[in-house]
Parts: C-alpha cells; sequence; structure tokens
C-alpha cells in the first residue's frame, strides 16, 4: 500500500538536506541532485497517494502517540492530497531549475540544504494531523524562510529584510500559539475518554460544537492572526515585498506558491472550527478582500519587477482568503474553491517568479525601467511569461480565469445576494481591474518597446526554460481540466453532516450557490480583458505620457509609492519607536540596573559574608577546640528544646 | 562456622603492609614497593566483588565483631579504590622518598582501619578501626616532614583529631555503661529499642551529643571542621586526596551505622538537630570557598560543603535519602580525590621547577592549564562540574536521587531548597576554577603531565563519568547498603 509510505513524504528531504550539507560541496551542483531525487521522491508518493483518494477513497490517517494526550501523525484528505501534489511538484520543478540560477553562486550546498529542509517543512505542515504538530513545522518553515530570505547575508539589505520577515511573522506565530494553548485548555475541560490526542484535528472536529461559542471565535481570530502573519495579509503584509531580497527561486518557492500559503491552509485546515464561529469568517472576508485591493494599488506603481509580483501574490492570497470567508454562506465549498484558486495561482506565481529570475538572470537588474524589448531576445521567457500574465490578470480560457471567476460569482456574489452585503464583491471585481492593468505593464515593459539601458540579454539555459514551459502549460491548462473536478473533490474534505450541524451554531444559514445573470458573470472578464487594454494602451501605445501623472507632487502617486505610509506606521513607529526604543530599552534598563544589581548586591554580600566567616579559621588550634566546645554546647541545647527540657 | 574468605580484603592489606614494612628493611631500590602495595588493593577489589555482598546478604564474623553486608562492602570498595588511586599517584611523587616503605605501609594500614569502621559490629571493633586510621593519616598528614606547613597540620590534626577520639570514647562508654555492658551494636540497638528512656534521659541526651560530636568531627560538619582546611592544604598533596576522599567517608558509614539506627529504633527526633548541623556545614562550607584562593583550600571547603549536603540523609532517613547520601558520598570520593590528584600534578610540577615556593595551589597557577595541561585540566574541569552536580557526572545523580528523597518526604522540602540554593552558590566557585583555566591566557609553558599522575585521574574520571552516564548498579548498591543497616 503506498499510504504505508506516506512518512517519506517529508523524510525524503530531510535526508537531501542532511546529506546535501555533509557532501554537497564536493559533488557538481553543490549537491542539488540529493534534493532533487529526494523531492522527486516525495512527489512521485504524493502523487500515488492522491490518485488513490481520488475521487472518492478514504483518507489517510496514522497516528502514533507522543506523550501524555499529544501525538504525531500524518492525515491526508483530499485537502491536503493536492496540496502535497502542488507543493511536492512545483519545488521540484523549483530545485532544477535553480541549478541553473544559482549555477554562479558560491553558496550553492547552502542554499540546496535549506530549501530541501523547506521542503521537508512545508510537506509536514501539509500532512499534520494534529495542530501541534502543525505550528511545530510552521516554525520550521518560518525559520527556513528567515535562512532563505538573508541567503546573501553579507548584503544588509538582505539582513534586514530577513530579520523584519521573521520578527513580523512572529506577531503572527505568537496570536497562533496563543490560540493553540487556548484550544488546548478548552478541549481538556470536555472530559474525552482517556487515550484520546487533545489536539487532532479530527477530535477537535467531533467536538467543535461543545466549545462555547466566545471562546471559538477567539481561538479561531487568534488562528487567523497566524494565518495573517503568514500569508502576508494586511496589517502584517509588509514583510512579504522585502523578502524578494532573497534570490529569485527562493521569492517563487517560499514566497510565492507555498509558504505564504500556509496560513490559507490553516484556515482551510481548521475550517470547520470557523464554520461555527462565522463572525471570525466574516473577518477573514473582510481582511482578505481589503488585502486584495490595497495591495493591487501599491503594485500598480512598483518599478522591481519582483516587488511587482510580491504585492500581486499578497494580493492573490487575499482572493484566497477571501473565498474561505464566503464560506460563511456556502459551507465546505469555500474551501474547494479557495484551495483552487490556492493551486492554480501557486502554478502560475511559480511560473512568472521564475520568468523574472530568467529577466533578472540576463539582464542583471530588477528595475523594470531599465529593461524593455527583450521579446525577441528572450523568447521562451516571454511568451511563459505572458501566459501567467493571463492568468494572473483572469483571462479566459487560462486557470486564473476560473479560479478567481469561482472566488468573486460562487463566493463573493452569492454572499452579496443572501446577505445584501456588496463589499466583498465591490473588493474583489475592483482588484481584479488593478490586477490586470498592473499585471501587463510589467509585461510591456519588460518585454516591448525599445531597450531602455545598454545591457546584453540572452536566453537562460534549457535546465531553466523547461521548468518554465511545464509551469507555462499548467497555468495555461489546469483551470480549464479541473475546474468541475477539483472543487467538489476538495470541499469533500468535510463530510456533509459535519457542516450542515456547524453552520447554524454561528448564526448563519447556508444557501444555494446564487446565480449570476450573463451580465455580472461577465464582470470577470470584463475586468481581466479592460485591465489589459488600458495597460496596452498606456504602456505599449503611449496614449497617455504616464511620465505627467508619476510624479512626487502628485499625492495620490506618492501615497501609493510610499505603501500608504504603513511601512513607517508599522516598522518605524509600532518596531523602532514603541517595541524597541520604549519596551526592548525600558526591559534593557530593568535588566541592566535593577536585575544585574540585584545579582551583583546578592553576590557582594555573599563574597564580604565569605571575607568575613573566613576569619573564623585563625590557625590557632586553641580556637578549634574551643569551636568543638561550641558545637557540643549548641548540639546539647538544641537536643534539649526538641526534647522540651527548656 | 566463620567464612573467611569475607576478610580476605582486610587481610591482604594487612600482610602485605606487614610485607612492605619488611622489604623495605631489606630493599635497596623500594620503588617496587607502590607495585605491591597497588596489587594488594586490586586483590582487595576483586575480593569484595567476589564476595557476593554488594547487592544483599548480610553476615557476623568473630563472635559478632565484624559485619558484611553491602554498607561495609559498598565503602570498602570506595577506601580500595580511592587508596588505590592515590598510590598510583605517588609513584611518582615518591619516586626516591628514602621511607616510603613506611608511607605505603600508612596508606595500607589507613585503609585496613577504614574497612575495618565499615565493617564494625561492635562498638571495639569499631574505635579500634577509628583509631588505627587516624593514627595512621596522623603520620601521613606530615609526611613530608621537612615541610613546616605540613608537620604543624599534622599535629593540629593529631591534637583536635585526638580530642575528638576522647569525646567519642566517652560517648561510647556512656553506651556501654547504660546498656548494662554490651558492646555489640545490634544488641545495643535492641536495648535502647526496648528501654527507649536511657535514651531520652539526661544521660541519654550526653550519649547521643558525645556520640553526635564524635562523629561529627569525623565528617568535618560545622563547627567541628576546623581540623579538615588546614590540613587538606598542608599534607602531602597525594595524601590530601586520600583524607578527603577516604578517611572522611569513614565517619560517615560509623555514622550510618551507629547513630542513624539507635536513633531509629530508639525513636529520639533529632532529625531539627541535624538539620541545622547540614544546613550549617553546607552553607558555610560553600560561603568560604568562595573567597579561598588556594585551590587545595578551596577543595577542603567544598569537601565540608558535600559533608554537608550528604548529612541531608541523617534528617529525611527514608532508605532513597540514605541511598543517595551514600551514592553522593562514593562519588564524592573519586571527585574529590581526582581533583586533589590533579592539582598535585599542577603543584609538582611548579615545586619541581622552583623548590621550596609558596602557594604553589593558588588559583593563578591555573591560569589557562587548558593549554599548559590539557588532560588534567580537562580532568578538573569535570570534577569541578561534577562537584557542582551537573551532570552527566556522578556529583549529579547523588545529588539528584539525595534532594528528590528529600522533597519527597513531608516539611522538608525547605531544606532541599536550601541544598539547591547551595549547589547554585557552589557553582560560583567551581565555574571560576574553570573560567582560570580555560578562559584566563596561560600562566606558564606546557607542563609535561606525569604518567602515573594521569593514570590514576583518568580512572577517576572515569568512575565519576560511568556513574553519572550510567548510575543504575551504584544506585542499587546504595540502596541495598541503606537497606542492609534497617532504614525502612
Amino acid at each position: 500500500m503506498i499510504s504505508d509510505f506516506a512518512f517519506l513524504i517529508p523524510i525524503l528531504p530531510v535526508i537531501a538536506f542532511v546529506l546535501t550539507l555533509a557532501f554537497g560541496r564536493r559533488l557538481p551542483a553543490g549537491g542539488a541532485i540529493f534534493s532533487i531525487l529526494a523531492i522527486a521522491g516525495s512527489a512521485a508518493i504524493s502523487i500515488l497517494i492522491f490518485l488513490q483518494i481520488y475521487p472518492h477513497g478514504e483518507p489517510i490517517h496514522q497516528s502514533m502517540p507522543w506523550f501524555s494526550v499529544l501525538n504525531f501523525g500524518i492525515l491526508i484528505d483530499p485537502l491536503a492530497s493536492v496540496m502535497l501534489v502542488m507543493v511536492s511538484f512545483v519545488s521540484l520543478l523549483i530545485h532544477i531549475y535553480a541549478v541553473g540560477y544559482m549555477s554562479h553562486d558560491p553558496g550553492k550546498p547552502r542554499y540546496f540544504a535549506e530549501t530541501s529542509l523547506f521542503t521537508a517543512a512545508m510537506l509536514g505542515v501539509v500532512l499534520s494531523d494534529n495542530i501541534l504538530q502543525f505550528f511545530m513545522a510552521w516554525e520550521l518553515v518560518g525559520l527556513c524562510s528567515y535562512l532563505l530570505i538573508g541567503f546573501w547575508y553579507r548584503k544588509p539589505s538582505a539582513a534586514a529584510a530577513a530579520k523584519k520577515a521573521f520578527l513580523v511573522t512572529r506577531v503572527g506565530d505568537v496570536l497562533f500559539l496563543a490560540g493553540i494553548v487556548l484550544l488546548y485548555f478548552n478541549m481538556i475541560k470536555l472530559d474525552l475518554p482517556s487515550g484520546t490526542y487533545l489536539l487532532q484535528f479530527t477530535t477537535i472536529f467531533e467536538n467543535v460544537s461543545r466549545i462555547p461559542s466566545g471562546q471559538l471565535t477567539l481561538i479561531t481570530l487568534l488562528f487567523f492572526g497566524g494565518a495573517v502573519g503568514k500569508s502576508g495579509q494586511f496589517p502584517l503584509h509588509g514583510w512579504l515585498p522585502d523578502a524578494m531580497e532573497g534570490p529569485t527561486t527562493v521569492s517563487a518557492l517560499i514566497h510565492a506558491a507555498t509558504m505564504v500559503t500556509a496560513g490559507v491552509y490553516l484556515v482551510a485546515r481548521t475550517f470547520p472550527m470557523y464554520l461555527a464561529a462565522p463572525d471570525s469568517l466574516i473577518v477573514v472576508a473582510y481582511i482578505g478582500g481589503f488585502t486584495a485591493l490595497l495591495a493591487s494599488t501599491m503594485g500598480l506603481v512598483m518599478n522591481d519587477i519582483k516587488r511587482v509580483l510580491a504585492y500581486s501574490t499578497v494580493s492573490q492570497l487575499g482572493y484566497m482568503m477571501l473565498g474561505l470567508g464566503m464560506g460563511a454562506v456556502i459551507g465546505a465549498e469555500a474551501v474547494g474553491i479557495s484551495m483552487f484558486h490556492l493551486i492554480s495561482h501557486a502554478f502560475f506565481k511559480a511560473l512568472l517568479f521564475l520568468c523574472a529570475g530568467s529577466v533578472i538572470h540576463a539582464m542583471a537588474t530588477n528595475d523594470i525601467r531599465e529593461m524593455g524589448g527583450l521579446l525577441g531576445k528572450m523568447k521562451v521567457t516571454a511568451i511563459t511569461m505572458l501566459l501567467g500574465a493571463f492568468a494572473l490578470a483572469g483571462i479566459p480560457p487560462t486557470s486564473g480565469f476560473f479560479s478567481k471567476d469561482a472566488i468573486i460569482l460562487e463566493g463573493a456574489y452569492t454572499f452579496w445576494q443572501s446577505t445584501g452585503d456588496m463589499l466583498p464583491f465591490f473588493f474583489s471585481a475592483a482588484a481584479a481591474v488593478l490586477t490586470s492593468i498592473y499585471t501587463f505593464r510589467l509585461w510591456f515593459m519588460t518585454f516591448t518597446g525599445k531597450p531602455r539601458s545598454e545591457r546584453h540579454a540572452h536566453e537562460s539555459p534549457a535546465v531553466m526554460t523547461i521548468p518554465l514551459a511545464i509551469l507555462g502549460i499548467l497555468a495555461l491548462v489546469f483551470g480549464g481540466l479541473a475546474v468541475s473536478l477539483f472543487i467538489p473533490f476538495v470541499s469533500e474534505s468535510y463530510e456533509h453532516e459535519l457542516v450542515v450541524e456547524l453552520a447554524p451554531l454561528g448564526g448563519y444559514a447556508l444557501g444555494e450557490i446564487a446565480h449570476a445573470g450573463t451580465a455580472v458573470q461577465s464582470i470577470p472578464i470584463i475586468a481581466g480583458v479592460g485591465g489589459f487594454i488600458i495597460a496596452w494602451l498606456i504602456y505599449n501605445r503611449r496614449l497617455l505620457d504616464m511620465s505627467r501623472i508619476i510624479k512626487s507632487s502628485n499625492p495620490l502617486y506618492r501615497l501609493l509609492v510610499n505603501r500608504y505610509y504603513l511601512d513607517n506606521l508599522f516598522t518605524d513607529i509600532i518596531g523602532v519607536i514603541i517595541t524597541h526604543q520604549l519596551f526592548a530599552m525600558l526591559g534593557e534598563w530593568t535588566d541592566r540596573k535593577v536585575i544585574d544589581g540585584i545579582i551583583d548586591g546578592i553576590s557582594g554580600f555573599l563574597i564580604a559574608c565569605s571575607e568575613l566567616l573566613r576569619k573564623v579559621q585563625t590557625g590557632v588550634v586553641q580556637n578549634y577546640a574551643t569551636a568543638v566546645i561550641i558545637g557540643v554546647t549548641l548540639i546539647a541545647i538544641s537536643i534539649n528544646i526538641i526534647t522540651g527540657r527548656f | 562456622m566463620t567464612d573467611y574468605s569475607l576478610i580476605i580484603p582486610e587481610a591482604v592489606l594487612s600482610a602485605s603492609a606487614i610485607l612492605v614494612i619488611l622489604l623495605g628493611l631489606v630493599l635497596k631500590n623500594k620503588r617496587s614497593l607502590a607495585v605491591i602495595s597497588a596489587a594488594a588493593l586490586l586483590v582487595s577489589i576483586i575480593a569484595i566483588f567476589v564476595s557476593g555482598k554488594l547487592t544483599g546478604g548480610s553476615e557476623e564474623l568473630f563472635y559478632r565483631t565484624m559485619v558484611v553486608d553491602p554498607l561495609s562492602q559498598v565503602f570498602k570498595l570506595v577506601f580500595a579504590a580511592v587508596t588505590l588511586l592515590t598510590v598510583i599517584a605517588s609513584i611518582r611523587y615518591y619516586r626516591d622518598h628514602p621511607n616510603q616503605d613506611e608511607y605505603y605501609a600508612l596508606l595500607l594500614f589507613a585503609t585496613v582501619g577504614m574497612m575495618l569502621a565499615a565493617s564494625a559490629n561492635d562498638i571495639t571493633t569499631l574505635f579500634v578501626g577509628f583509631e588505627l586510621a587516624s593514627l595512621s593519616t596522623y603520620v601521613l598528614a606530615g609526611f613530608d616532614k621537612k615541610n613546616a606547613f605540613s608537620v604543624e597540620a599534622s599535629l593540629k590534626y593529631f591534637l583536635i583529631g585526638s580530642f575528638s577520639s576522647a569525646i567519642l570514647l566517652f560517648g561510647l562508654s556512656l553506651v556501654y555503661g547504660t546498656s548494662g555492658g554490651l558492646t555489640n551494636i545490634p544488641d545495643i540497638v535492641k536495648f535502647y529499642s526496648e528501654n527507649p528512656a536511657m535514651l531520652t534521659g539526661a544521660i541519654g541526651v550526653i550519649t547521643i551529643l558525645t556520640l553526635i560530636a564524635g562523629f561529627a568531627f569525623k565528617m568535618a560538619l560545622v563547627p567541628f571542621h576546623m581540623w579538615a582546611p588546614d590540613t587538606y592544604q598542608a599534607a602531602p598533596d597525594v595524601v590530601a586526596a586520600m583524607l578527603a576522599a577516604g578517611s572522611k567517608k569513614m565517619g560517615f558509614v560509623a555514622a550510618f551505622r551507629v547513630l542513624l539506627l539507635a536513633l531509629i529504633v530508639a525513636k529520639v527526633d533529632i532529625r531539627f538537630t541535624f538539620a541545622i548541623l547540614a544546613v550549617l556545614t553546607m552553607t558555610f562550607g560553600n560561603l568560604v570557598a568562595i573567597s579561598q584562593r588556594s585551590i587545595k583550600r578551596m577543595l577542603a571547603y567544598s569537601s565540608i560543603a558535600q559533608a554537608g549536603y550528604i548529612s541531608m540523609a541523617f534528617v529525611v532517613m527514608s532508605p532513597l535519602a540514605v541511598g543517595g547520601g551514600i551514592l553522593l558520598a562514593i562519588g564524592h570520593a573519586f571527585m574529590k580525590g581526582g581533583a586533589f590528584l590533579a592539582v598535585a600534578v599542577v603543584t609538582y610540577m611548579i615545586l619541581s621547577d622552583k623548590k621550596d615556593s609558596q602557594g604553589a595551589d593558588h588559583l593563578d597557577n591555573f591560569a589557562g592549564l587548558g593549554k599548559r595541561a590539557p588532560v588534567t585540566a580537562f580532568a578538573l574541569a569535570v570534577f569541578a562540574f561534577a562537584l557542582a552536580g551537573i551532570p552527566p557526572t556522578a556529583g549529579f545523580v547523588g545529588k539528584f536521587v539525595l534532594f528528590s528523597a528529600t522533597i519527597e518526604t513531608p516539611g522538608y522540602i525547605w531544606l532541599a531548597v536550601i541544598a539547591i540554593l547551595n549547589s547554585a552558590l557552589s557553582l560560583y566557585y567551581y565555574a571560576r576554577l574553570v573560567k582560570y583555566m580555560y578562559v584566563l591566557p596561560p600562566a606558564g609553558d606546557r607542563i609535561s603531565e606525569p604518567i602515573p599522575y594521569v593514570a590514576a585521574i583518568t580512572l577517576a574520571l572515569l568512575v565519576v563519568l560511568i556513574i553519572g552516564l550510567y548510575p543504575e548498579p551504584f544506585i542499587d548498591w546504595s540502596v541495598s547498603a541503606a537497606n542492609a543497616i534497617g532504614v525502612r
């Protein structure tokens, strides 16, 4: 049975991590072969398991005790299986691509070791069967992200970005951990039969209805705090664009396709809890929708090719969150549509990043103002990136169209129809237009027009272009092929009865998916194509001279290019002034003056006592004999006290 | 029928001690005497293992004047092993000494005395064993007779030692008198359990008092400890190792056998007195050790502190606590013995450089020892950490068992807290020594480490680490020893 080998999925990359660290230096390509073979193995097992589960197979659940009420285990249901396949497959392609991309870097063994460890940790997140193991893998993923963002640690900006990413996501992680602790205490109170693993997802879901609803809302909001940090949602989105300081392959793997989606996966994984606390789901929806729109406006003005993509990642993650939030009215279907977008986004965003990497590899710059006219020189890159751009902009028939369409229409529109609240729909539709504009702005500025600098670009080697082609094909056809099968399959992760039973707890009634009229149905298409036309007119035909709008005297431009001053608010004011200068300095002062003072005082006192007492030792034998007499007297007194004679 | 095989350890040592003296009269080259002594000790150790009494069974010998049980065997093992270490190290220290025949004979006689005390089933045997060991060690402490300090220390040790022996003897005579002429320890214990009034009356109090004072001197409990720092510091290094590691334990084994048992059966609750003694001893020892610059003196005070921890067993009196006390005593013998021998390497090399240099064991001489004498420094660092009670060493295991037994006993958590705080305090001077050895720049060139010393230190190091890493059999022996003396 292939399921007996499920444990190998995360173990193989761990072995590769060890081998690469130990022997990578002596092997060609820095020992990439270990990572590639191991991850290929993981991918193969994942695909076989997926085929076993699909379409109606039983989920794989293996578990062993850790200690007390905790356990280690593997849970592969439809939700986890699609995620496993995506993570291992995309990771495999990116590892192959990295052989070419990192070929000139002396730190290759470290790179491949760390990406292997990352892949192992990410796969660990996906197949955890309990929230604590999930959290441990989640933290390990964060550590790898930190290490890889700061891969070029000698570059100050990279080191700073790594630190920022670590600290900002830590805010979320602390909330997540607090949520786990709170959940644990609630589970203990339930008096479950001994031998039950308290933090196992299945145990939690079976007992969701017994946890007080206020507690549940708090727990799910805390979990969502973790998701906000990891998935770069407002207000903790600031680290993700800075994280682009790492190698582009890292951005593609960690900060586009896999790790940043862990937050979305967390909400999807614990979806029954959210379903029973729909107030949290509404928060998820609003934060997601708002982030989608906010990030897309910032993407409009960025000139760094990777930063544009980073903002688009933030924005698309917002869509996924929005999709999950719609679960308040469409139930488990929300997991299906959100995960559908997650997977299709992973393909096309990894593709876009790898294309950007190819361009950067050729041009040795990130600035799209210095590019232009690359279409003739880099045909494969240009065409695959165009496919990725179509997908990102949601233009039919690419996969992005189908997945985004599902969120906007089946999700946000149904929500509007059944609750009368049109804000999520507005967010998603407006963001779709802006997404299309900045995506094609990027493509036109990079590949068309006249070259704006004197660099000699060349197409990348086959080891890089073949993964591009594979991802390009996936970006093109995945959505269309899978749309009718994927969503029901993943939604099946949560049994229908469970959903029906839980949803009324929060006071929201599940409705039928609303059927939008033709006019509404065409909105996503109009948004995508409209954005394309606007970008074409401005950045290709040059109908509008942007230099007259883009200048520092334009307050709107200033606001956008300074990212709404949010970074200044969060980093400079909350981070530096309040946390560092106020709390950290206060802590340091306390440590130095108060704690150290107490310690020094104690030690000074003891040393003084010591100096005093050593004088007792006079070296005179008569005194020693006296001491013996004193001792005898003291013992006599104490015995008499005890026996009650005094 | 007396099973004579059970006294092979003592018999072999006594015979070889006499042999060593006789050979010393005729031999020109006396270096082989060390080998004879070492061989005798090795035979003795093997005989103890072969006796099969380490984990259970007890047998009385010679008209019930001696007893062989786990308690006696465990301590005999420690005495023989520590003397063996001392002998190995002395091969170099007294290589060309003209009177080394006397030295080795005295060492062996001291060991026999300690073993006798460990096996004593009769207060007369006990006192004879005590005195045999004490008289031998008085001489050994002043064996470097041209060194004025050594002689002075020896004299002080003798004076205070005799004083305490007199007190102890007085106590024993009171026991003899009140019990109507009994000398056999089990008989005495039985007598007191039938007539508890004999221990709670005025004479009884004086009896207990003098016994405690007498044993406390041997165990070096504060305020009966004053001889220890002077003696340990000025005695020859190898002798100091033996005194600290061996002869002190004799006080403990005798106290376990007589005092503990008598107190248990007679239901005299003087736990509080011992609690005060234990707290005083560990706190005083650790505090004063902080301000010592002479390493031997520091080790002497640390030894006093350890005695304080071990005497917690008299307070708690549960099998696990007494077992823990015994285990800590065993571990301490090797940690402290090894530490003194490591110090001996340094002083030996400094003195062989410059005769009669004062304060060879000053802390400053240990600066950068990690570079000057890597093996010695490493071993000394491990001994220091072991004395502080850091895993994976014998010191940790002993303290762990003893302290946890104390915590488990209702009403004595405060004692465990004080002991743990003391352990933390002790780290101050142990860590300072390690800092000197590994952080500070070397105080001189590399020292050559004499092989006999290294061999002895390595042996001690191995024992300390083996007890730390695989404590099972040692805990077993210690708890059997505690059970053997009837601790419930």
